[in-house]
Formats: structure tokens, C-alpha cells, sequence
């Protein structure tokens, strides 16, 4: 029970809260107001994350001008993953995106002169020898640190300094995407989750609004999988699981989909959902060996949300309502 | 010259064929009805028209442009719009919303508009100005901010004609707007219909299966059967039409 009472466990939490948030974020976009089912979200992140670190270590690239390239490269994902894909019906879409966010891995995995295999960064070519790619990033966190160690001594940590940075990103961005859903460029998309022949039968180019959605959700993909990458300082292909997309996925549903303020307290709902499930350590939990108890947290975060998609499918903070219409 | 001119369209599913060579033009500003029995291919060709689905064959000419290889937003914002069999309206847009999302022309609806919030929110009073005027007129100012989804069978109709009108349309496809709607109201929405035809000379095509209906408001009728026209005429001419009368009117000949 020692690590449960740590503030710095949950200041990672929170911190991850926060990435998983804009994450989710994308989600949003692309489900809550376009109706439109990624189910291959991780693969942007995983695009961003590797783009920075391969144009870092290898290349020698900024850390900045790498992580803007990582993420136009998760947009460009985006866009070619729905240039293919998003004419087909929505079920369709669903399952390509899958195997978009799989084959982005598999290739990782076996590409290991460019990526490192599965080694991870750690081992991607590096012409000056071993080298990670968070020295710029870890200019300003060690700045924030220092400034607060005076008054928070260890617990002045770099988790806590990325909390710090990525929370009031998090928030930036919640509050562009709500204008963002405020304008009739949304409205139109709202229309097409129900229905694609009326926005058109009004002059709506109903594929390039998905498409646009489909972006714009990828962009925070991948900004996501920027803030990953310098988290983590290193990134291997089992980072980027189809598990991690659901985590996204179970941020949105617990935030109801269609209400984007709900993001930010369903996405620290599931950090600490996440983080207090891996100390249920009483019998009989406790006969259970670690990974059994990995997949049995799995299990009951499964269960809270089946519980609430019958109690209120319309998540925590969504109306009832707008679910009910027929 | 014609606004709408259809050339020998055909179209087949499998092994259906809803529309097989159907010819007519369209003179601009005039009414015209369509019927015929159920399944006679009425809202297939309308469809067609609309570019929901496309020909086989043929050709359509939209004011002497070719529209058939368009797809169906390109040929809404070309001004030709129309209205669905049994009243599609967004369920999860309020009825004002469904109305706004009509207006031509919305820079809020380029994405590259959101750094320009002033014109759009302009654009957006102006659009729901608009919106609450129409729901007057068709007396659903109440429901404005409702979702469209609560709105019984007959509201959806008006809010979808009242959609489609919205749109500033040169010619309309209406598929039976009046199917399901009260004596009383079908005479208002007429009245709405006479007016705006004189106010902004739209074009319409009308699908409709109540003949007295037909009869009063239109210049000419098509009749259809099995995928093809087998009389185009005056009103008064199709109860002569012996073959309209074996395929749709039956007993119900005048003064029947
Ligand atoms: N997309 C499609 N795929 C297969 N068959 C179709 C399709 N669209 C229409 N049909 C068929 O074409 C025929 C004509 O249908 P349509 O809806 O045009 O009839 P209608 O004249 O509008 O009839 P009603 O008066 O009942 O509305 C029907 O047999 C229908 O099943
Ligand atoms: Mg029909």
C-alpha cells in the first residue's frame, strides 16, 4: 500500500491523466462531433513519437522543428487513412483504422535501422554514439524543477513538471475545440452522425468535413504522442498497443461523448481509476501474481464502464436525451 | 430553354430497374406533379436527379450543364434541391439548427473561418434570423431550440420543406410533403408554396399520390409505371389516358 500514499505516484498519474486527455481529446473530435470511429488513435501517437526521436537521434534535428514535423506527420496519417478509408460505411472505417494503427506498429517493430526495432529508440542509429531526444524539452522541465525544489523539495519531480506543462496545454486546447464545436462547421458534422444525404441535399461536402475532423482529431494524436515521447524519454512498439487507444476511448465514453468539458475530470477519473486499480492488493486479489492482476485491472475498468453505459450511456456529464431520440 | 432536361436515363440495381429511359424537360418557373402506383420508380428518378445515385445511362442537363457525373452537394449548391420520401430531418440538431444548416453560403463552414470568428458569428444571427422567420411561417417558432428528434410526423414534413426552401433553391424536387399532413395545413404549405414561387420563380417537381392536390396546384403531370413515363400532359388530359387509367387511376375515373 506504500506507493498509494506517494505523492509522486500520483503526480504521474495526473501527469498521464493529461497526456491520455488530449489524447482523448482527439477521440472527441472525430467520434463526439463527426460520429466518426477511430479505432487506430495510437497510431498517430506512435507516428509523432518515433518521427521526433528518429529525426532527433539520427538526424540531429531540433527537438522543436522534429516534434512540428512528427505531428504534421500524424496529420498526414490521418489524412491518407481517410483518403483510403473514410468512404467506405462507418463499420468499415472502423476496421481499417485498426489496421492502420497495426501496421504503423508491425513496421516499427521491423524496421530497425530506421526505428530500432524492438529495442526501442534506445537503439536507433546514432551517429554520435548513445543519445536520447528529451535534451531540449528537458531545458525548461529541469528549469521549472529548480524553481520548484525550495518549496517542494523531492517531490519537485519531472513528472511534476510535465503535469505543469501539459495540463494548461490540455486546457488551451479543451477550450479551442469547444469554439471549435461552437461554429456551423460543426454543426454540419453533428448532422452527418445521423445522416449523410441531408447535408448534402444542402450543398455539404460531407467527405471533406470527415476528412477535416479526421485531421484535426489526428493533430492531437499526435501532440499527444509529443508529450509521450518526452515523458517517457525512450518509446518501444509495445507503447503502442491497441489497448492505449481504448484507454482513449474509455476517457470519452466516461466524459460522454458529445461533451467536451467533461474530458478533463474523466481523463484524471481514469487516471486514478487506472493508478488505484494496481493496488487492490487484498485477499483474495492478492494470491494473484502481477500480470494476472494488470489484466484483472483491465477487467474492472471494463466493468465500471459497462456499469455506467446501462446507468448513463450518455456518460457522466452528457443529457440524457440527446441519446434517447429516435 | 428548359431548366431541367433528362435524356434517356436508366438505372439498375441488380437485377431491378426502377427507371428505364425516361425523357422530359422542365420549363423554368412552371409546377409540375409526377405520379404513379407505388414502386413506379418516382423517388428513384428523383435520386437520379439529385445525384444520390448515379445513371447508367442518359444524360441531365441542369440550366444546359451536364449534372449527372456531379455528386449530390455540387448539385444542391447549383440550385437544384430536394426533399426526402417520409421527412429526413437531424434528430440531434434543434429544429433551428437544422434550419441554419441550410443557408448558403456560411463561412463557418471552412474550417480556415475559425480564425475569423467575427464573420461568422455575423453570418450565424443573420442565418438564425432567417431560421426564426421560416419557423413563424410554418408555426414552429416553439420548437426552435428543441430537438428536432421530439417533433410528431406532420412537424417533421414542415421543417423539411421548410429546409429545403431554405436553401434559396432555383428548382425543388419535393417527394410527397404532404403525405401524413392535415387538410388544413396542406392548404397553408400550398399557399407557402404559391407565394414563393411568384417571390423567387423556383421551378418545382413535385411527387405526389393525393390527386385533388395535384390537380389544383399543377401546370402539367407525369405519369409513371414501371420505370417509365406513359402519359405527359395537362392535368385534365391523364383521366382520358386510357393506359393511366389501367395503371393508377383504375375506378377512379372523372366523376367517378
Ligand atoms: N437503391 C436501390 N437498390 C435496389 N432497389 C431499389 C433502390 N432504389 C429503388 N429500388 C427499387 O426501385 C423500385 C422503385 O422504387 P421507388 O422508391 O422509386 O418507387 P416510388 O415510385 O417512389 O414508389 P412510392 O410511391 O411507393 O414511393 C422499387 O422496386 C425499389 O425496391
Ligand atoms: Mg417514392
Amino acid at each position: 500500500m506504500e506507493a498509494f500514499i506517494q505523492p509522486g505516484f500520483w503526480i504521474f498519474v495526473l501527469a498521464m491523466a493529461g497526456i491520455y486527455g488530449v489524447f482523448s481529446l482527439g477521440l472527441q473530435i472525430q467520434y463526439g462531433v463527426a460520429g466518426v470511429m477511430n479505432f487506430g488513435h495510437v497510431g498517430m501517437m506512435a507516428i509523432t513519437g518515433y518521427a521526433i526521436a528518429i529525426l532527433v537521434i539520427r538526424f540531429q534535428w531540433s527537438f522543436w522543428w522534429a516534434a512540428f514535423v512528427g505531428v504534421a506527420l500524424a496529420a498526414l496519417g490521418g489524412a491518407l487513412l481517410g483518403l483510403s478509408t473514410l468512404r467506405l460505411s462507418g463499420d468499415y472505417f472502423a476496421i481499417a483504422s485498426i489496421a492502420f494503427a497495426e501496421i504503423t506498429r508491425y513496421w516499427i517493430l521491423n524496421s530497425d535501422g530506421i526505428t530500432g526495432g524492438t529495442q526501442g529508440t534506445l537503439a536507433i542509429p546514432n551517429p554520435r554514439g548513445f543519445g536520447g531526444y528529451t535534451d531540449q524539452p528537458d531545458v525548461i522541465l529541469y528549469w521549472i524543477m529548480d524553481r520548484l525544489t525550495p518549496y517542494l523539495g523531492d517531490n519537485a519531480s519531472r513528472d511534476l513538471a510535465i503535469l505543469l506543462v501539459v495540463w494548461p496545454f490540455f486546457f488551451l486546447f479543451l477550450w479551442i475545440s469547444a469554439r471549435l464545436q461552437k461554429t456551423s462547421w460543426a454543426r454540419v458534422l453533428r448532422a452527418t452522425r445521423e445522416d449523410d444525404d441531408v447535408p448534402r441535399s444542402l450543398g455539404k461536402n460531407v467527405f471533406r468535413f470527415r476528412l477535416q475532423a479526421l485531421v484535426i482529431g489526428s493533430v492531437f494524436g499526435g501532440i499527444a504522442g509529443a508529450f509521450w515521447a518526452v515523458q517517457f524519454m525512450l518509446l518501444a512498439p509495445e507503447d503502442f498497443l491497441r489497448i492505449v487507444t481504448f484507454y482513449g476511448w474509455m476517457i470519452l465514453i466516461l466524459a460522454g461523448a458529445t461533451r467536451v468539458k467533461g474530458l478533463a475530470i474523466a481523463a484524471i477519473f481514469f487516471g486514478f481509476l487506472y493508478g488505484a486499480t494496481r493496488f487492490v492488493e487484498f485477499w483474495p486479489i492478492s494470491l494473484l501474481s502481477a500480470p494476472e492482476r494488470s489484466y484483472l485491472r483491465i477487467f474492472l475498468i471494463g466493468v465500471v464502464l459497462i456499469a455506467l453505459m446501462v446507468k448513463r450511456p450518455q456518460g457522466l456529464f452528457g443529457k440524457r436525451q440527446e441519446m434517447v431520440l429516435e | 430553354m428548359a431548366i431541367l432536361e433528362v435524356r434517356d436515363i436508366s438505372v439498375s440495381f441488380g437485377g431491378i430497374k426502377p427507371v428505364r429511359g425516361v425523357s422530359f424537360s422542365v420549363e423554368p418557373g412552371s409546377f409540375t406533379s409526377i405520379i404513379g402506383p407505388n414502386g413506379a420508380g418516382k423517388t428513384s428518378l428523383f435520386n437520379l436527379i439529385s445525384g444520390v445515385n448515379k445513371i447508367d445511362t442518359g444524360e441531365i442537363l441542369f440550366r444546359g450543364e451536364e449534372v449527372h457525373g456531379l455528386h449530390a452537394h455540387q448539385i444542391a449548391e447549383r440550385g437544384l434541391v430536394r426533399t426526402f420520401q417520409g421527412a429526413k430531418i437531424i434528430k440531434r440538431l434543434t429544429v433551428a439548427e437544422n434550419l441554419m444548416m441550410a443557408v448558403q453560403g456560411n463561412p463557418g463552414d471552412s474550417l480556415w473561418r475559425f480564425f475569423t470568428p467575427r464573420s461568422r458569428s455575423k453570418f450565424e444571427k443573420y442565418a438564425r434570423y432567417l431560421a426564426m422567420e421560416r419557423l413563424d411561417r410554418v408555426g414552429l417558432t416553439k420548437y426552435a431550440d428543441e430537438f428536432a428528434g421530439i417533433l410528431s410526423g406532420g412537424q417533421r414534413k414542415l421543417l423539411d420543406l421548410s429546409r429545403a426552401l431554405m436553401t434559396n433553391p432555383s428548382m425543388i424536387l419535393l417527394d410527397e410533403p404532404f403525405a401524413g399532413v392535415n387538410p388544413t395545413l396542406v392548404e397553408k404549405l400550398l399557399e407557402v408554396l404559391a407565394s414563393m414561387r411568384k417571390q423567387y420563380e423556383i421551378t418545382f417537381l413535385l411527387i405526389e399520390h393525393d390527386l385533388e392536390t395535384v390537380m389544383n396546384i399543377s401546370e402539367r403531370v407525369i405519369v409513371m409505371a414501371e420505370g417509365k413515363i406513359i402519359a405527359d400532359g395537362l392535368p385534365n388530359s391523364i383521366y382520358e389516358n386510357e393506359q393511366v387509367i389501367d395503371a393508377y387511376l383504375g375506378s377512379r375515373k372523372r366523376g367517378a
